[in-house]
């Protein structure tokens, strides 16, 4: 390969347990433009070597030999909050999905997403805008309206506003942030920071839950 | 035998201990009296030597019996021979007309181990054999001896029953416990497997889009299978244990059946009134139809399902042209309930409401239905 980094490229690293799956998106992004700074096979692999890869974006198997995605994306966030993790996932959306992106992950992706849909979305997600398909939006709504967390017992700062909730229900129902957009008047700009405003207050919410959680057990009295 | 499983075996192995205990009062019970009674014997060496021979077995059988491999049916049947031979000597050591039998109680030992290692038959075994060797040796037969005759039939049977069934239990718990351990694996491993398919399916998928020509419909295949896959898992996932309602989530994916249509949920089941969820999936399946009328075929369609608690709220929509101004209110006009009849009817008769919006954005259906259960019903009464 003759390639001439480019240094404003993107820096990706690839985590998949298929090596066969690895190589096809190793050189779709090649041939994209991006770099790929790093490869691992398993979560172990993945945490020994992000530090050294330093990636803009994680693209990485939820399924791979332990520790799974979902603790990869905790740790990876833990070492460095800037990182941005694009989630692929063969089984589709799950709980297993759902709780990577309250680990930190800022988008998902089915694995039978085209080429240039993967393309597109490690594009957005280094931009830092989260990447959610329709199944995974409806997770999220679920999350905020679901039996456990009676909205009104969370605080403000945790609960969606009206006009999130809309936008969440119009990315579950398929509309893309242009879309949606057009829909609203917003400009897409305005759209794109409502729905990462929604990903912030997941995982506050989630820490909510955890702190709630805590303090009806008495841990948190200290 | 049940023992073999190791639950029931340690069930035996404490029984055994506690029997070791019982024993060892049992013998000092029977030294005691006989000490006591030590005027009373014809043959006081012989009463001696049968106390020695106690003395001697309740140390053999308590080693011998806290070994679980001694624990074998000759070592119950020596146990009981030597409690009915210390009880037929007794009319010769004591001579005529006693009361009590030189072993006294001490002979229990022998019964309960029967009983526990033989179950209620062992126990009622041993008991009949004791009965008999207490009564035969006698010559008058007080009431009591009869009584306590009886006595040593019940408790043998009564504690081998107790022990076997306490040992089966055990024993099933254990298959049970076994059995759902079992099955948490399997559902691991076919988890993994499936995955393992899915991966293999979306790779085929993606390269044969790349390739096109025949590998083109190659992948275009395993797309299909791939999509009826995870809709299998996903509504094995949410299996509904509960029979009288009904699960709106999973009975919603099932519409990802369809060409085109992509179904989102809570992710956790959404339980209504059967009756109910079969009217909110027609209503659904009537915008569907819709859909491949006025859009197309194949063309996408998204639905959305939300669980608000008092009620759940479906979103369907699709990327069409949209519905005309007024279109709907002029087929209505003319008697053509299409549209409004079969969706805006079904949700009125679930006492929900169902709007439509036309736009740039295709067109979205919308229903709010009240959730038909008991414990969540009084709030909507004052609405």
């Amino acid at each position: 390969m003759s390639e001439i980094e480019d240094p404003r490229a993107i820096r990706v690293m690839v985590v998949d347990d298929h090596p066969m799956w690895r190589n096809a998106v190793e050189r779709d992004l090649r041939q994209a433009g991006l770099t790929v700074v790093g490869v691992a096979s398993t979560g172990r692999e993945a945490l020994a070597r992000f530090p050294a890869a330093r990636p803009d974006v994680l693209l990485l198997d939820l399924q791979i030999p332990s520790p799974d995605g979902i603790e990869v994306t905790a740790e990876v966030v833990r070492q460095d909050p800037s990182i941005r993790i694009l989630v692929l996932s063969a089984s589709g959306e799950s709980a297993d999905v759902l709780a990577a992106v309250k680990a930190g992950a800022t988008g998902y992706l089915v694995k039978s997403a085209s080429r240039e849909d993967l393309l597109e979305a490690v594009r957005r997600v280094a931009d830092g805008i989260p990447v959610f398909t329709p199944g995974l939006a409806g997770l999220v709504l679920g999350e905020f309206e679901g039996p456990s967390h009676g909205g009104a017992s969370a605080p403000p700062e945790a609960r969606l506003t009206a006009r999130e909730t809309e936008i969440l229900r119009m990315v579950a129902t398929g509309m893309a942030y242009r879309q949606i957009a057009e829909r609203l008047v917003l400009s897409h700009r305005t759209v794109q920071n409502h729905v990462q405003s929604i990903l912030g207050k997941l995982r506050m919410h989630n820490r909510v839950e955890l702190t709630r959680y805590a303090i009806e057990r008495g841990i948190g009295d200290a | 035998m049940s023992a073999s499983l190791p639950t029931a075996r340690a069930i035996e192995d404490q029984l055994f201990a506690a029997l070791g205990i019982v024993r060892v009062v049992l013998l000092l019970n029977a030294v005691g009296w006989n000490i006591h009674r030590r005027d009373n014997f014809q043959h006081p060496e012989a009463a001696v030597a049968c106390v020695a021979v106690m003395v001697l077995w309740t140390f053999v059988a308590n080693v011998s019996y806290g070994r679980p491999r001694l624990r074998t049916a000759q070592l119950v049947v020596v146990d009981l021979a030597l409690a009915v031979v210390l009880m037929l000597v007794t009319p010769w050591v004591k001579g005529e007309g006693y009361r009590a039998t030189v072993p006294g109680f001490w002979v229990a030992g022998a019964l309960l181990a029967a009983a526990l290692r033989f179950g209620w038959r062992g126990g009622f075994m041993a008991g009949v054999v004791l009965a008999v060797a207490d009564i035969v040796p006698r010559e008058e037969l007080r009431q009591s001896d009869v009584g306590n005759a009886f006595l040593l039939i019940l408790a043998g049977t009564i504690v081998g029953y107790l022990c076997a069934s306490l040992q089966t239990m055990a024993a099933e718990r254990e298959a049970a416990q076994r059995e759902a351990t079992a099955a948490a694996e399997r559902a691991r491993l076919a988890r993994a497997v499936h995955d393992g398919v899915l991966q293999v399916l979306a790779l085929v998928q993606r390269r044969g889009r790349e390739l096109g020509g025949d590998l083109g419909e190659l992948g275009a295949l395993a797309g299909e299978q791939e999509d009826r896959l995870r809709r299998l898992i996903r509504a094995q996932d949410s299996l509904s244990v509960d029979a009288d309602t009904f699960d709106l989530a999973t009975a919603l994916t099932g519409l990802e059946e369809l060409p085109g249509v992509t179904v989102s949920t809570p992710g956790h089941p959404v339980e209504m009134g059967a009756a109910t969820a079969l009217e909110v999936v027609a209503a659904v399946r009537a915008c569907l139809d819709n859909v491949r009328l006025h859009v197309g075929e194949d063309a996408p369609a998204w639905v959305l399902l939300q669980d608000r608690q008092d009620r759940v709220e479906v979103s369907v929509r699709d990327d069409g042209p949209g519905i005309a101004p007024g279109r709907l209110e002029i087929a209505a006009a003319e008697g053509r309930l299409g549209v409004s009849g079969s969706i805006r009817g079904r949700i009125r008769d679930l006492g929900g409401t169902a709007e439509v919006a036309t736009g740039t954005f295709g067109t979205e259906w919308r229903f709010a239905v009240p959730r038909e259960r008991p414990d969540t019903a009084y709030g909507r009464r004052h609405e």
